[in-house]
């Protein structure tokens, strides 16, 4: 190929240019697998092609980056085997009631206006014999309620520093069971947040991983687990409460 | 932070290497630092955010599985991790029955001008700066139909549909654009 720049009169010749258009994407499937076939045992075209690349590589910085579904992440690290701490995979055994979120947002619905109206009072009524940690930056919170309505857990959320305080109201679980916290952000599975402690508010610190999911609309639930917490990262057990975070 | 170019490239070459030893920190290092660049990569190609999440998904799990391909003295980290990106979407683009109903490409004149500033070809490196001048020595035509199948990986006959264009004309084109593209950045 010795085509000056000037020269864009004549056609180059069939096949002399496919590496680039291996690079520019513009082959369908069968002519992109005849590439890198070739790719394998010719090494002068994988050359070619790895020069197609470099030439192209400044117009990767114009692409945008955009923020990645945190849910990303706990999967990936499954998909690959390593350890996944306070996360969860949706294809984790027991996940598929959890996965309905419609029907997750449909129970919800009922409870949180009710939650809502009675969250100031709420907040008194705990503060007055154990007061919160203070927390500073934008604060959320969640009031966790039975499908009755009656309150189980409040908790305020510090979105920036990932630290949350839950409040529980007169709990009562199983001997055999733990108490585990969920997050579960809109049109996502849960993700576990740890166990709770059914007696005392605990500050509660959200890995990093996870912060993003700290947000008005997403919802924190409890689950009654075996010891040790949900096995396989999602929720077995029944789910004693649960509340949308909202904007204090 | 997510951006990639705010990363060092030899700070996530390092993080590489180490990933091919089976390092989790350091493949976690390397997701913080280039998943939102990679996942912009994929939705630029993808017609679906679902699909976008699969091909990332399977990018990153290669990236574990591989990284002890990667080889510096060919690329930078993040043209490596780009390109595997791009060619992992654009495998998954050809094997969907619905591809995207892209969006028509005007060729009669430059809709997406993108003259850099100033401060951006100061800031900007050689290698840059030379794509840039020589994309700019491009016919119009040319320049917007090499853009466009590089950021949305679409086939002759998309764009040959996209443009309204005959598909003899938009390979040649293309083509003729190529090799200029080839022999300016060779000068």
């Amino acid at each position: 190929m010795n085509t000056r720049a000037q020269d864009i009169g004549t056609d180059p010749p069939e096949g002399a240019l496919t590496a680039a258009e291996y690079v520019l994407g513009v082959l369908d499937a069968a002519a992109r697998r005849t590439a890198e076939a070739r790719m394998d045992r010719e090494p002068s075209f994988a050359i070619e092609v790895a020069g197609w690349q470099s030439r192209f590589a400044p117009l990767i910085d114009k692409i945008v980056p955009v923020p990645v579904p945190f849910a990303l992440w706990p999967r990936i690290q499954l998909a690959v085997g390593i350890a996944a701490t306070g996360s969860t995979s949706p294809r984790g055994e027991g996940a598929s009631i959890w996965r309905s979120l419609g029907l997750w947002r449909w129970l919800s619905a009922g409870g949180f206006a009710a939650a809502a109206a009675s969250l100031f009072a709420l907040f008194i009524v705990v503060q007055q014999p154990k007061p919160l940690p203070p927390i500073a930056g934008r604060e959320l919170v969640a009031t966790m309620t039975q499908d009755d309505g009656k309150a189980l857990f409040a908790a305020t959320i510090d979105a920036t520093t990932g630290k949350l305080v839950i409040v529980p109201i007169g709990v009562k679980v199983p001997a055999d069971r733990v108490a585990e916290l969920w997050i579960i952000p809109p049109g996502d599975v849960p993700h576990s947040l740890g166990l709770l402690d059914p007696q005392h508010a605990r500050p509660i610190t959200v890995p990093a991983t996870l912060r993003a999911a700290l947000a008005a609309k997403a919802l924190v639930a409890v689950s009654l687990e075996p010891p040790g917490g949900a096995p396989h990262g999602q929720p077995t057990g029944p789910i004693i409460a649960k509340g949308e975070i909202a904007v204090l | 932070m997510s951006g990639s170019t705010s990363t060092d490239q030899s700070q996530l070459g390092e993080w590489l290497a180490a990933v091919a030893r089976g390092d989790s920190k350091a493949f976690e290092q390397v997701y913080r630092a280039t998943s939102a660049k990679l996942f912009g990569v994929c939705i630029g190609i993808l017609p679906t955010r679902s699909d976008a999440e699969e091909v990332l998904q399977e990018v990153f799990t290669n990236i574990w599985r591989k990284a002890a391909q990667f080889d510096a003295t060919r690329a930078s980290p993040i043209t490596w991790l780009a390109m595997m990106a791009r060619n992992r979407a654009i495998d998954k683009l050809r094997s969907s029955t619905n591809e995207r109903a892209g969006a028509p490409i005007e060729l009669a004149e430059e809709i997406h001008d993108e003259t850099p500033t100033t401060a951006a070809v100061a800031e900007a490196s050689d290698d840059k700066r030379r794509l840039e001048s020589c994309m700019g020595q491009l016919e119009p035509q040319r320049r917007t139909l090499i853009r466009t199948a590089f950021f949305e990986g679409v086939t002759y006959e998309d764009l040959a549909k996209r443009s309204g264009s005959p598909l003899g004309s938009v390979k040649s084109w293309i083509r003729r654009g190529l090799a200029q593209l080839k022999a300016c950045l060779e000068r």
